[in-house]
Order: C-alpha cells, then structure tokens, then sequence
C-alpha cells in the first residue's frame, strides 16, 4: 500500500505541474507579451535555494514504513532480500531458487525512497554512497544513464526489467536464455553456485561490450495485477543511448533482438531523460 | 477589381504604399485564398472596413514586439519578480562562498563509467551553497545524511579545473590528476573541448550555464539561478581551426542555422553561437585553454513589417511565427480593427435586415 500511496502522490503532483503548464499555455495567443507567449518549452521547475536557510531537497516521497532488508551478495551482483514489506516486491526483483534478489537499480531506485535496509555480509549497513559506487561503476550491468531511465520510469508505475532476464526461474527448469543471474548448465537450476552466477553476469557483460546496442529494459505498463509467473510480453523494450545519435546499422543490430516487441530510445542528459523512437517506416506511394 | 484588395497576394496589385492588403506589404508567396465577397452589400461594407481598419491601424496599439532589451525576472508569491534579491546576491559572491567553503573539505565526486557525469556527496551547508551557485542537480533522496548531486561533465572539471574545490575519482575509485581527467572527459565526448572552454567562458563571466540539450543547442544562460529568472540565451558552440579535426560542427547549412534560430526564439531566447577557434593543434591536455578564442556573436531575426513605427527593435522568433501564421488571415490581425469592424458589422446587418422588411 505504501507503493501505491506513493504512486498516487506523484501521479497527483505530476498532474498538478501539467495542469499548471496547460493553463499558461492556453492564454490569449494575441497578447504577445511576455507572459504567455514564451513560456519556456519543458523548463523544469526549479527551487529558489535564496529563500530558506535550509532547503530540503530530502524526497517527499518516502516509505521507510514499508522498507525491505536485503543482503549484497557479490557473486550474483545483486542483493538477497532477507524480509519484504509492503508490495514493492511484487514488481520488483528477481525470483531465483524461492529467493528474491534485487539488483543494483532496484537497490539504487529503493534506498533513495527509504525503502530498503541494505546490509553487507556481516549485517552491516551500506550507505548511498556506496549504492551510487555501484552504480556509478558500471560493473552490474546497469549504468549511471540507465539508472536515471529505470527511476523516471519506475516513478511513474511503470513496472521495469533488465532485458532476457527472466522475473523467476520457477516454471523454467532449463533455460535457454543468458541472464545476468544465472547461467544454466542443461538440468542444473541451482542458483546457489557462485560459479554458475558469476559467470552469468560475465556473460551477459561481455555480450554488452561485443554487440555494443541492445535494450537494457524491457518495460510493462502499470498493472496492480501484475504476475512475475505470467507477466505476458512488455509493452516496450528499451535501449539507452549513449552520446551521439544512433547509426542505421545501430538501429537494425538492435531492432534485429526485439522480436517484434516496439522499441523505444532513452537519452539521458545531465540526469534529464527523454524518449524517442525511429521507427522503421514505408510511406505509401500516393496515387 | 476592388474586393481583390481583400486577398494578400504577393506581387499583384499593390496600392500607392506598396500594401496588397489592408496595411500589410509581404514579398512572399501567396497563401491559400479565401473566398471572395464579392459586389455584395456586405462584401462592399467589408471593404470599407478594411479601409477603415487600414487607418486605424495607426491609431490604435502598435504590435507587440518582444522585449530584448532585459532579463526576464520571475516573479515570487508576493508578485515582486525576483531582481533585487538577485541584485543582493550576486552570482560572483555564490561562487565565491561555495570555493572557499569546499576548498577546505576535500570533497571527492565520483565519475559514472562511460560518461562524463559524476556524483557528490555533499552536507547539508554544502548542498546550499552548490544549490546558490547553481552547480549540479540534486538527486533525491530519503532523508540521508550526505545529499547527493549529479555534475555534468563540464562542471565537473570547472569546479576541479577552475575553482579547485573538489577532487575527482574514477568509477574504480582512483584519484584522477587533472590530465587524466581531461583525458577522461575528451573520450566520453568528442566536443569536450570546446564545450568546457565555451561553459568557462561564461561561467567566469558569472553567468549561470545549464545544458541546452531540451532546446535543441548546447547551453543555455541565466543571469541569475534559474530559478530567479528565464534565460536569456540559447547557446551553440561551433569549433573552428585545424585543431578541431574534422569535427562535424553546427551551423553549416542553412536548415541547421535557423532551425536552431527558430527553436531559440520559440522559447523566447535569443540565440547566441560561441565560435571556438583554435591555431593550435593540440587539445589534449587542459593547458589548451589559454589558447582558445572565444567570439561572441548572437543571430537574430529583423522582421521588416513590424519594425516601421518609431521603435525599430530586432524581434524575437516569436513575433516572425506569429507574422507567418497570420498571412492569410491580416484582416484579422488588428485587434482594435477587430472590434470596430464587428460593430460596423452588425449594425449594417441590423440596418440591412430591417430595410429587407
């Protein structure tokens, strides 16, 4: 409930900023004055740091009363929650062997809302800074950009996973596909060999470096009946891109993996995200 | 012949002023025709409107020309915009306090692999001055004890370079000299370069530089923190020299620049293009800088239908869309012309109908 809660506040503030938007935009166009004609296209809202001492910049949106523990483990880079509260999980983290991991998105995306308790081996607590060395270092399969991608998506509800990483394993003895969880040697499911996890995130690591695009996400649209058994085909894959402009030989390496599945960009600039599609299209020959 | 005044057409028929239609002159090509009034009572009536609305254009309310010639301030919830509070704190004394406050503390942010951004971990004091001198993003946070901020990679190396205020650290937590940094940053984008040279040339002007990147150009200024006031312009960096290689760079062809003049001017900037230009042939290492040129120049448009009265100020892109948009329809584009040909108007009708009876 605290993850729906949350939801609906942002879902309420965001409204709020779009109604505000709409009603400058929609003064009289003949005014040329300053006012309403040049609204600033997309300026974000910024907080004046000039008037309060001490500006909060700490979330409006926590939910500490719902916060998970979970416990890093390094060999399968990602974390194994010891107790789960509330219904973040539902969307939230892979299920491998009956246990629920999250990754480092996951994890980035949880401690800032205050939503996870996050512990080292011997039960100690890692702090944020850490969290975004994790991140930061790009060694756990998900990027500085990437990160900014899942939160801006996640915040609105949308219900985001790393790409061919299946959310559980429990119908799927033997797997075919690689993730970055487990590597599965014909009949072996467990996921408790550090072996067979370590060298599933190499794997899929080096699979990034060799083909250079693919998606990173593969993304569903809110849902509160959301199964990970049955999650059905994500309404979109998503790639990050990186900085310059896709070639046509980028675009069709990627679209190439998609399996018909729409596909979406991410541009990230200074923490600012956007997206956009190229779309393959055929315009028809007019008579 | 005479209801032909009432189509704009280019060329054709142009009275003693050189006005094809009531009051507007334009070389340009003919839009869609409306339909004619033609030898109609009413269309006789809507001529002399024109006339009317034609004189009247002179008495009544010029145009309304953007405002270049300042800074567009917002405006607190006491409806007093903002300039005096920026006045009394002058972006040169932000930067000032946040140097000499973080130049004690060591402060270490860390790079993001595969980019040129980097996070810092700040307190509470810190985030404030950071937030003053309008350096990073704040990311969000639940209540932890160090805030956290995003730096882009121009900032980065303007607060380790040019400030000397933090250290930096790669994404495998070595300490970076300054040279490595450079190298760093110069291989995550091609343009480094130019643009730190372009961000710490107006930064060190005290203007507040922020990427234009939503707008369509590199940067934009603020003469203040934006959250004080709009900015005022938008910013293209345009490397020039052998030093660059062979960079493709902005500006070339004629769809790029007023694109880009037209994308600047529609969220009422205006558009200033930084050219870079460099004599020398060595951009890697920092000590590059010094040699760097920096030219300013701004491009604007100069819209000759609105520029006839007394004021003749260089208008935004704003004014020349809204020029464009209103071709066909000129008769209309007089608001006072607007009310008294209503009133003409209906009161002819009025006339008209009872003289039917």
């Amino acid at each position: 409930d605290g993850s729906l809660k949350f939801l609906v506040g942002y879902k309420e503030r965001s409204m709020a900023a779009a109604s505000r938007d709409r009603r400058r935009r929609g003064r009289a166009p003949g005014a040329a004055s300053a006012a309403a004609a040049v609204e600033d296209d997309g300026e974000e809202h910024h907080l004046n740091p000039f008037l309060s001492d001490a500006a909060p910049t700490s979330s409006r949106v926590q939910f500490r009363n719902v916060a998970s523990r979970a416990r890093w483990v390094e060999e399968a880079g990602a974390a194994e929650v010891l107790d789960s509260k509330g219904k973040l999980w539902l969307t939230t983290g892979v299920t491998r062997g009956g246990k629920l991991y999250y990754n480092v998105e996951e994890i980035g995306f949880l401690a800032e809302r205050g939503a996870l308790i996050f512990l080292d081996d011997e039960g100690g607590t890692i702090g944020m800074e850490e969290i975004y060395g994790k991140i930061a270092g790009g060694k756990y399969g998900c990027s500085w950009d990437a990160f900014q991608a899942y939160k801006h998506l996640k915040l609105l509800g949308y219900i985001i996973g790393r790409y061919a990483v299946p959310w559980t394993m429990k119908n799927n003895p033997t797997c075919e596909t690689t993730d970055s969880l487990e590597r599965m040697p014909d009949t072996d499911q467990s996921f408790n060999r550090a072996d067979g996890v370590h060298n599933g995130i190499t794997k899929l690591l080096k699979e990034m470096h060799i083909d250079g695009l693919h998606p990173s996400f593969e993304v569903y649209l809110p849902n509160s009946k959301f199964r990970k058994s049955s999650p059905g085909a994500p309404c979109f894959l998503l790639s990050m891109l990186r900085d310059k402009p896709p070639s046509r030989d980028e675009l069709e390496t990627i679209e190439s993996k998609c399996d018909g599945i729409p596909l979406k960009f991410c541009q990230v600039d200074n923490g600012r995200v956007s997206f956009l599609s190229f779309d393959k299209v055929r315009l028809p020959s007019l008579p | 012949a005479e209801s032909s005044l009432l189509l704009p057409r280019a060329g054709g028929r142009r009275n003693a002023r050189g006005e094809n239609n009531a009051g507007a002159w334009t070389p340009r090509a003919p839009p869609p025709t409306r339909p004619v009034l033609r030898s109609s009572p009413i269309g006789g009536s809507f001529l002399a409107l024109a006339r009317l609305r034609c004189r009247c254009r002179f008495l009544s309310a010029p145009p309304q020309l953007m405002d270049m010639s300042g800074p567009r301030w917002k405006k607190g919830k006491d409806g007093k915009d903002f300039a005096a509070l920026a006045a009394a704190q002058p972006m040169s004394s932000n930067v000032t306090k946040l140097q000499s406050s973080l130049k004690g503390s060591k402060l270490v942010a860390t790079l993001c692999s595969g980019g040129g951004d980097a996070v810092l971990g700040v307190n509470p004091q810190q985030a404030a001055l950071l937030n003053r001198a309008a350096f990073g993003r704040a990311l969000e946070n639940a209540g932890a004890e160090k805030q956290w901020f995003q730096l882009g990679a121009e900032e980065v190396f303007y607060l380790h370079h040019a400030l000397e205020c933090i250290v930096v650290e790669s994404a495998s937590k070595d300490l970076m000299s300054q040279g490595e940094l450079w190298d760093h940053l110069c291989s995550a984008s091609e343009s480094f370069p130019e643009m730190y040279k372009a961000y710490s040339h107006l930064r060190s002007k005290n203007w507040v530089v922020r990427s234009g990147l939503q707008y369509g150009t590199d940067f934009v200024a603020y003469r203040h923190h934006p959250a004080l006031v709009h900015s005022e312009f938008a910013v293209v960096v345009v490397p020039e020299g052998s030093g660059f290689g062979g960079r493709c760079s902005r500006l070339k062809v004629w769809s790029d620049l007023l694109c880009a003049l037209r994308a600047s001017g529609s969220v009422a900037k205006t558009l200033l293009v930084l050219t870079i230009s460099s004599n020398v042939c060595e951009l890697g290492s920092p000590d590059c800088l010094e040699q760097l040129v920096v030219h300013e120049r701004t491009v604007t448009r100069w819209i000759a239908q609105q520029c006839r009265e007394q004021r003749c100020k260089p208008c935004r892109e704003e004014a020349y869309k809204e020029e464009e948009d209103h071709t066909g329809e000129t008769v209309v584009s007089n608001y006072w012309g607007v009310i008294l040909g209503l009133t003409v108007l209906s009161s002819l009708l009025v006339y008209k109908l009872r003289f039917r009876r």
